[in-house]
């Protein structure tokens, strides 16, 4: 795969490769090669149009839930609670600081 | 502040999703290092602190809901499970350092607080990822005759509500439907994924490479079943 010609470029190293692509995890040079032996190959042009058809569909259909606005009201309110105790006088040390950390890891 | 600080910068990657440990500074995002509001020698009052948190955090609401949604597969443990990530990383918002990568930070907390601690109480049984057993599916992929879905079948899957294809999603494995779901929905890059879930890179690439393998496989499946693909396009 090294002098360029899209014919040098193997089909199965081509396919496996194609998600780099998609996902844009390509650097220049890897990406010209695959985009040069797509122009060149039908069925792995065909491939390469349905696996970004799939993406496409997942990001167009599994996204854009609305988290429920008594959830956010909830949220503001607990923080805003949190926010009124360290105010009144507990205030965060540096030990609370790391205990803050390993309660992330929980 | 200096608990961040003095975290090296590319610690050993752990073999198990779920062993996360704090962001390091450099590990996530543009690698800009703009000082923090605690970095300027004047330290932040909660009052700041929590002005910030809501202007900067909040908004990634609606996405980390959908994506624990995606997790947890029922709205009442997603809205539990939002709170809880939120309020965690409203407890360590004084340490998250700005410049870093907010977005994958609070995913990174999502996920950790998912997979430690929540999903253990869960009471949906949870399908065990079958990494080892799908080498054959890897084989399979890279033929162009095996697996080519056709115009048809790329239009029968648009057809499909989008229930059909949550639903699908959610039948994958854990660890294969948050990689496609990182990926795919949410566009984050395999290195942040791979931040994220606590695995190297290489397992991202290849949960995501089974999963949309899966997921294919699956969506097709439904779209016979629904009327919009005979058989004959399958074969042809």
């Amino acid at each position: 795969m090294s002098s360029g010609d899209p014919r040098d470029t193997d089909c199965h190293e081509v396919l496996e490769q194609l998600w780099l692509l998609l996902d844009n995890e390509c650097d220049h040079e890897r990406r010209e090669l695959l985009q040069r032996h797509l122009d060149d190959c039908g069925p792995c042009l065909e491939r390469f149009g349905l696996e970004e058809h799939l993406k496409a569909l997942l990001a167009r259909k599994c996204g854009g839930d609305h988290a429920p606005d008594a959830l956010r009201q909830r949220l503001l309110q607990s923080i805003r609670e949190i926010m009124s105790q360290a105010v009144s006088g507990v205030e965060v040390s540096s030990s609370t600081e790391s205990h803050v950390w390993l309660s992330t890891e929980c | 502040m200096g608990v961040v600080g003095v975290r090296p910068a590319d610690s050993a990657e752990p073999d198990q999703p779920g062993q996360l440990e704090p962001l390091p500074s450099e590990g996530v995002g543009q690698g800009i290092e703009s000082p923090g509001a605690g970095d300027s020698g004047v330290p932040e009052t909660p009052e700041q602190r929590t002005a910030r948190f809501e202007r900067d955090a909040m908004p990634f609401l609606d996405q980390l809901y959908a994506a624990a949604l995606r997790m947890t597969r029922n709205p009442a443990d997603a809205e539990d499970l939002v709170q809880e990530t939120y309020l965690k990383a409203y407890g360590a918002f004084e340490s998250f350092r700005v410049g870093t990568n907010l977005r994958a930070w609070l995913y990174r907390i999502l996920t950790n607080t998912y997979i430690n601690g929540y999903r253990k109480r869960q009471r949906q049984p949870v399908a065990q990822p079958s990494e080892e057993i799908a080498d054959w599916q890897l084989a399979q992929a890279a033929q162009h005759s095996s697996t080519g879905l056709r115009s048809a079948e790329m239009e029968a899957l648009d057809r499909l509500p989008d229930s059909d294809v949550k639903d699908a999603l959610s039948q994958l494995a854990e660890e294969f439907r948050m990689a496609v779901y990182l990926a795919d929905v949410e566009g984050f890059a395999y290195k942040e994924i791979a931040e994220i879930m606590g695995t190297p890179i290489g397992t991202v690439m290849s949960r995501l490479h089974r999963g949309r393998k899966q997921l294919r496989d699956m969506l097709t499946g439904v779209a016979r079943e629904r009327g919009f693909l005979r058989d004959a396009e399958i074969a042809s």
